[in-house]
Formats: structure tokens, C-alpha cells, sequence
């Protein structure tokens, strides 16, 4: 009992944390989505024009891809300036 | 320390002054009868409760420190939260209408060449004249799916 009193009193300083998380950030769902496949070209003997419609089709794909790029990149500042301002 | 959450806050003033007390009763108070029978023990004993009672006052006083920049910390924490998810509807937003123009934009060159290219003459005897050779579509193809070549080499 001496021992458990003495003992006690020796641990009593020792310090409790008290964790405050943060949690994850929720990423932009439309950042979620991914690149979509670019379009081929079918058949064999194909016009002019109709491959230019496949092209222009996937250059609007790659720019909407590219604008996710771009998303993200904002998300990522945003949400590291916000991280920052917290530990100040 | 733990050993203040087991403790209430009332339980440290109280051994707190009845250390002060005790000291004052052994140190001062030694012309009363019965204090000066025990006046040594009274001494011991009150000045080790006064030493446990400023040691608990100072645990106490750090621990609501701590318990004050705790609630700050969430607060903030919380007002960050509120920021981030802000932040993520603008971009939701921003992202949306970019898209929107871009998808727009491309519909429309298509359009364009369904409705005004492909009518003009010189177009019309480029397409009669000149298909496009198989090996332009497969290259075209072959580069479409790049990301497939790089996917089978993981």
C-alpha cells in the first residue's frame, strides 16, 4: 500500500495529451472523375472531315482533362494555405 | 496530468488551504493547548499537505491552460474546416463551367464542319478524291491509346 501511495505520487505529473485532429479534406468530387479514353477512329476508309471531327473531340477532352490538372493544383494550394494558417 | 481528471478541481483548493491552515495553526497558533501537544506533527504533516497543494494549484493552473489553447486549436480547426469545404464548391464551381465551355466550345467546331466545312466545293472534291490513308487512322489510333501502352508496362 506504502509502495502504490509512493508510486502514485511519482506518476502524478505525468502529462495526459489531449489530441485535437483535423481531419483529411474532402477532394472536389468533379476532381474525382476521371480523363476520359480518347476517341479512335473507326473504319477503314474514312473522310477528311470525319477524322477532324475525331480530333477536335479529343482536343476538348484533353482540355477538359487539363482543367482537372488545373483543379487540382488549386485544390491543393487552397487547401495547403488553410493547413498553414491552422498551425500559425 | 492524470491524476486532475480523477481529482476535482475542489478536492486540490481544499488540501491546498488546509495546507495553509495547518502551517499557520503549527507555526503561529502554538500557544493553544492541544496544537502545542502536536505541534511537531502538525508542522510535518500541514507543511507536506502545503507542498501537495501548491504542486496540485500549479498542475491545475497549467492543465486549464492547456485545456484553453485546446479550444482555441479546435476552433480553429473548425473555422478551417468550414474554409476548406468552402474553398472545394468554388473550385467544384470554377471546374464545372470550364468544362462546360470547353465541351460547348468543341460541339460547336464540329458543327461547324458538319453544317459549313463540309459543303464548301474545294472540300467536298478533297473528300471524293483523297480518302484518308489507312495508315494516318491507325497511327491516329495508336497514339489514342498511349495511356493503354503505358498501363500494360506497369
Amino acid at each position: 500500500m506504502k509502495y502504490l501511495l509512493i508510486s502514485l505520487l511519482f506518476i502524478a505529473g505525468c502529462s495526459t495529451t489531449v489530441p485535437v485532429t483535423q481531419k483529411f479534406p474532402n477532394a472536389t468530387p468533379e476532381l474525382m472523375k476521371k480523363c476520359e479514353d480518347l476517341k479512335k477512329i473507326e473504319g477503314d476508309k474514312v473522310a477528311i472531315t470525319e477524322m477532324m471531327k475525331v480530333i477536335v473531340h479529343n482536343y476538348s477532352l484533353y482540355w477538359e482533362c487539363s482543367a482537372k490538372v488545373d483543379g487540382w493544383q488549386d485544390w491543393y494550394n487552397a487547401q495547403k494555405k488553410i493547413y498553414d494558417s491552422i498551425a500559425k | 496530468m492524470w491524476i486532475l481528471s480523477i481529482l476535482p478541481e475542489a478536492a486540490i483548493h481544499t488540501i491546498f488551504g488546509l495546507g495553509i491552515l495547518g502551517t499557520i495553526a503549527g507555526f503561529v497558533l502554538g500557544f493553544i493547548p492541544f496544537v502545542k501537544a502536536y505541534k511537531l506533527a502538525i508542522q510535518v504533516i500541514s507543511l507536506l499537505v502545503l507542498v501537495l497543494g501548491v504542486y496540485l494549484e500549479g498542475g491545475l493552473a497549467d492543465y486549464k491552460e492547456w485545456e484553453l489553447r485546446v479550444k482555441e486549436m479546435e476552433a480553429k480547426v473548425a473555422q478551417a474546416e468550414a474554409k476548406s469545404a468552402n474553398t472545394n464548391v468554388e473550385i467544384q464551381e470554377k471546374i464545372v463551367t470550364k468544362t462546360k465551355v470547353i465541351r460547348e466550345k468543341g460541339r460547336d467546331i464540329i458543327q461547324y464542319i458538319d453544317k459549313e466545312v463540309i459543303k464548301k466545293e474545294e472540300v467536298i472534291k478533297y473528300i471524293e478524291n483523297c480518302p484518308v490513308p489507312k495508315e494516318f487512322i491507325d497511327i491516329h489510333n495508336q497514339a489514342a491509346e498511349l495511356n493503354k501502352a503505358a498501363e500494360a508496362k506497369k
